[in-house]
């Protein structure tokens, strides 16, 4: 068919827009409707003269299930967020007094993720600081499920001096302490991954610590500071 | 939820070419207002095509999916979105006829009871206009009745069932026990005879929206 016919064109446009073109024949109508724009024009001049009678029908609200199934199919993870942020609410457990691993789900907004981070809370030591302040409260440490990516953050300001910074080991049950990095005194700080050899499971900690250092972190590769905050983890 | 009447479609078309728009850059409280101002109207229009309400109301959800996605590429200087809108919704529900191969349905043009909705309102609207008074409704409120009096009662009796109720020719024919071809050129001819008529009311629409 020469669908560039003009009033071909018009009456196929008549009758699809109209709904009594189907099958194969409104499948092919559809199919050729992009390449053609004399037919695109047709349809939507056959919209306009039709689709506004619709207007005489009484409105029927849909259940309140639509919306929600409309915004989960299009939006899926309404908080795009990284897992670690969630930090927010572990800020709730600083209060507990907990040296353990907790296996939290705690986005239970968000789907699921495959397997829920590891969170290590490290209590303070009560070791003083060189100035003879203590380091009070916990650091968290969020390791995600397959032990490669680790974040860490004190749940209050450590008062350092300037000229210090800390750092965060791990260990085995025996043997030296291993750095997994300087963090922040007073923020989250993202780890490099890889710092654990085989993960979470397969390195075989123990425990973790936090000393304070020097600038730049342990000239040793060994904690030369005092251990501040300290957490066993049982797996 | 009021019904669009008729004389606002342009007007409301105003209010939903800027949603649409926003909705286009991503806006999603702009498309969440877009829904709730024209979900009931898209509701009504797939409800006359797929009569059941679950259906129609998944239905309602691929409509507005494709709304969002296709926002984006919707051009307020040549259709209102409202039409538009129509349009999608319209085209979802015939597909989704073909897809369940709906057999022709043999009722009569009022609704029948077999659905078991509670709000005695709904129930009232259940048994509400058959497609030819809608088709009276509409053209009333468009101005087009006197054009309705240029096509014969079948004529319009047929393009109403086919337009409000998204019948085949088929359906129709066997609906009003006529032969096929018959039914075919009454539709057609009445879409032809109406062509002139609702040009013009689409041109009201156009100058009443500027």
């Amino acid at each position: 068919m020469d669908y560039g016919r003009p009033t071909l064109a018009d009456a196929l446009a008549a009758q699809y827009v109209a709904g009594t073109l189907r099958g194969a024949a409104r499948r092919r109508f559809e199919t050729l409707l992009p390449s053609h724009p004399a037919l695109q024009g047709a349809v939507r001049e056959w919209q306009s003269r039709l689709m506004p009678l619709t207007g005489a029908l009484p409105a029927e609200t849909p259940s309140p299930a639509v919306w929600r199934a409309i915004q989960t199919r299009l939006w899926p993870a309404p908080a795009v967020q990284p897992w670690w942020q969630g930090l927010g609410l572990w800020r709730a457990l600083s209060g507990v007094a907990m040296v353990a691993v907790v296996g939290m789900a705690v986005f239970v907004n968000n789907p699921a993720p495959p397997q829920a981070p590891v969170v290590v809370v490290l209590q303070s030591t009560g070791t003083a600081l060189p100035d003879g302040a203590g380091a009070p409260g916990t650091v968290v440490a969020s390791f995600s499920a397959d032990g490669r990516a680790l974040v860490a953050v004190p749940l209050t300001k450590v008062a350092l001096q300037t000229d210090r910074v800390l750092e965060l080991w791990w260990a085995q049950a025996e043997g030296p302490p291993k750095s997994l990095g300087l963090i922040k005194a007073d923020g989250t700080t993202v780890l490099p991954p890889g710092r654990l050899p085989g993960g979470l499971r397969g390195s075989g900690i123990d425990h973790m610590a936090v000393s304070v250092e020097p600038p730049g972190g342990s000239p040793t590769g060994q904690p030369t500071g005092p251990v501040v905050f300290y957490g066993k983890l049982q797996l | 939820m009021n019904r669009v009447e008729p004389q606002d479609w342009p007007e409301k078309s105003r209010e939903l070419a800027q949603l649409l728009s926003k909705a286009g850059l991503g806006d999603r409280a702009a498309f969440a207002r877009l829904y709730e101002r024209s979900s009931g109207h898209l509701l009504a229009v797939v409800l006359r095509i797929q009569r059941d309400r679950a259906q129609a109301e998944d239905l309602l959800q691929e409509i507005y999916v494709s709304v969002w996605k296709a926002a984006a590429s919707f051009d307020a200087a040549r259709s209102q979105p409202l039409t538009w809108m129509t349009h999608i919704a319209r085209n979802r529900a015939i597909d989704s006829l073909r897809r369940a191969q709906a057999q022709p349905r043999m009722e009569s043009t009022t609704r029948n009871e077999d659905d078991d909705r509670p709000d005695a309102n709904e129930s009232l609207a259940d048994e509400g206009p058959g497609p030819l008074d809608l088709l009276g409704l509409a053209s009333q409120k468009r101005q087009l009745s006197a054009c309705m009096e240029r096509l014969t009662p079948p004529q319009r009796q047929s393009v109403a069932l086919a337009f409000f109720d998204g019948l085949s020719h088929a359906e129709v024919a066997a609906q009003l026990r006529e032969p096929l071809g018959t039914v075919k050129s009454w539709v057609r001819r009445a879409l032809n005879t109406l062509k002139g008529c609702l040009d013009r009311a689409a041109v009201r629409d156009t100058e009443g929206a500027v």
